[in-house]
């Protein structure tokens, strides 16, 4: 029985890519955020 | 006014607007012609296919007015800057939901059994024995449709891209009802009794409890001010 | 506590890969394939929990008008639905050289693809409305029906693919139980709830700052 690892690659890669997709966005929301939140209310 | 007079008036009401512009009821029949005709160029020579395909696209039909019926629920509310009125209407906004709600089964009960008819007519179909069956199938698969696509019809009626969203969100939420009435409707046409497909009319009957239950009860939420 | 969540997640992802390629045995029918299940059966699990920490949320925000309940129900509606678009896409990936099928519509897979698609109308019905509290007890409303819709879609579509149906359904190559299977599948079931509810904690975090901001 072949053993199909490029399916393998192809469905832990996906699941891979995905969630990093999802990380990199919460991240970046974050950071847009912080930045918003200095320029409202500058620390002294 | 009690609970049952402010439902039966917004029903009145909406039957009464329909019935002098029958733009909506117009709107479907066109629509359900255009089914028809349809279906009769592309399998109107097969016999057989006709047969084994006849009661998803009577569905489909169904299914399809149903959208265009209920999409429409709260359009004249909309048009006519009526919206606030509801919002701030006193007492229970459930009864508002009921007389909707009657008025949309109303309505696609008159389309469907005219659908129905024409089909008969135009495909030679005997509905003789299945009749009774099916008056019950299609009842209570309206009564499903009707139940939660007036619920959300009124959480979409003021929504961006509004057409989009309310089948977008009604039709997942309704697939066990559109199985159940398909296969209920194909048993029935093949000449089984009911009591074959008993099944499918428990479901259909416990989705309308759970659908009525649950929209009768958020419906207030929907419409708060 | 979100960091915490952070790395126990990155922890025991790390812990289940290595089960799944390290420990796992090459299964005897269907080859080196099966290890996808090891991503696959987590990833559906984890969005069943989800969809049900999504309801709950819904029902305590129609009672109580928490905001916080609403920023759970928003960050697990989002979270379950990309678990169960990853969950189909990787069984799909693995049916193709196992049935030789990308798809079929058994009562399990037609199934889940309902909620996806319900799911995802949930998502938009967040997205499309502007106003934050209106949006909180659409949505709310939503997520009631479509949890009460479940029993309905499941034997819907149970007894649409078994009744009157000739016996020779096609059946995942499924497990026999065996416990070399059940271990990596147990790490990896862990490492997804944990990285479901990291996720959930960051984006309820994100959504409280934003409402806040806006204030």
């Amino acid at each position: 029985m072949p053993d199909n690892w490029g399916f393998v690659a192809a469905a832990y890669g996906l699941t891979a890519v995905a969630l990093l997709i999802y990380w990199r966005r919460l991240a970046k929301k974050e950071r847009e955020l912080e930045a918003l939140r200095r320029l409202k209310a500058p620390r002294s | 006014m009690s609970y049952a007079r402010r439902a039966l008036a917004v029903a009145w009401k909406d039957l009464a607007v329909e019935r002098r512009s029958k733009e909506t009821l117009n709107a479907l029949i066109f629509f359900s012609l255009l089914l028809l005709f349809v279906f009769q160029f592309t399998l109107g020579g097969d016999r057989e296919r006709l047969a084994a395909v006849l009661p998803g696209v009577l569905w489909l039909g169904f299914v399809l007015s149903a959208l265009l019926a209920l999409g429409r629920t709260f359009l004249v509310e909309r048009e006519h800057d009526c919206w606030e009125g509801l919002l701030l209407a006193p007492g229970d906004k459930s009864a508002i939901y009921l007389g909707k709600l009657a008025g949309n089964l109303a309505l696609m009960l008159v389309v469907e059994a005219l659908v129905l008819g024409l089909f008969a007519v135009f495909f030679d179909i005997d509905l003789g024995r299945a009749l009774p069956g099916l008056v019950v199938v299609v009842l209570l698969g309206t009564l499903g449709l009707a139940a939660v696509g007036t619920l959300f019809a009124g959480m979409t009626a003021n929504v961006r891209a509004r057409e989009l969203l309310f089948p977008v969100l009604l039709l997942p939420v309704q697939v066990p009802v559109l199985l159940a009435t398909v296969k209920a409707t194909e048993a029935l046409l093949l000449g089984e009794p009911l009591a074959a497909v008993g099944h499918w009319v428990k479901l259909l009957a416990a989705a309308d409890v759970v659908y009525l239950a649950v929209s009768l009860l958020t419906f207030d939420v929907v419409l708060e001010g | 506590m979100v960091k915490t969540l952070g790395w126990l997640a990155a922890a025991s992802v790390a812990a289940g890969l290595v089960m799944a390629f390290g420990v796992a045995p090459r299964e005897v029918t269907q080859g080196n394939v099966q290890r996808i299940m090891y991503v696959h059966v987590p990833l559906i699990l984890a969005s069943y929990l989800a969809f049900v920490v999504l309801a709950l949320a819904s029902l305590v925000y129609l009672v109580r008008r928490d905001e916080a309940a609403d920023r759970v129900a928003h960050a697990s509606g989002e979270v379950g639905v990309m678990f169960v678009g990853l969950g189909i896409a990787t069984g799909s990936i693995w049916g193709k050289p196992t049935w030789g099928t990308w798809w079929t519509w058994d009562a399990r897979l037609t199934s889940v693809a309902i909620l996806f698609v319900m799911y995802l109308g949930y998502l938009l019905l967040r997205g499309t409305i502007e106003d934050r509290e209106r949006a909180a007890r659409y949505c709310a409303v939503l997520g009631i029906v479509a949890a009460l819709d479940i029993p309905l879609v499941h034997f819907s579509v149970y007894w649409w693919r078994t009744l009157h149906q000739p016996p020779s359904l096609m059946k995942p190559g499924g497990f026999t139980g065996s416990s070399s299977i059940l271990w990596p599948l147990l790490v990896n079931l862990i490492a997804f709830v944990l990285l479901y509810a990291y996720f959930v904690a960051r984006r309820v975090r994100l959504l409280r700052a934003e409402a806040e901001a806006v204030a």
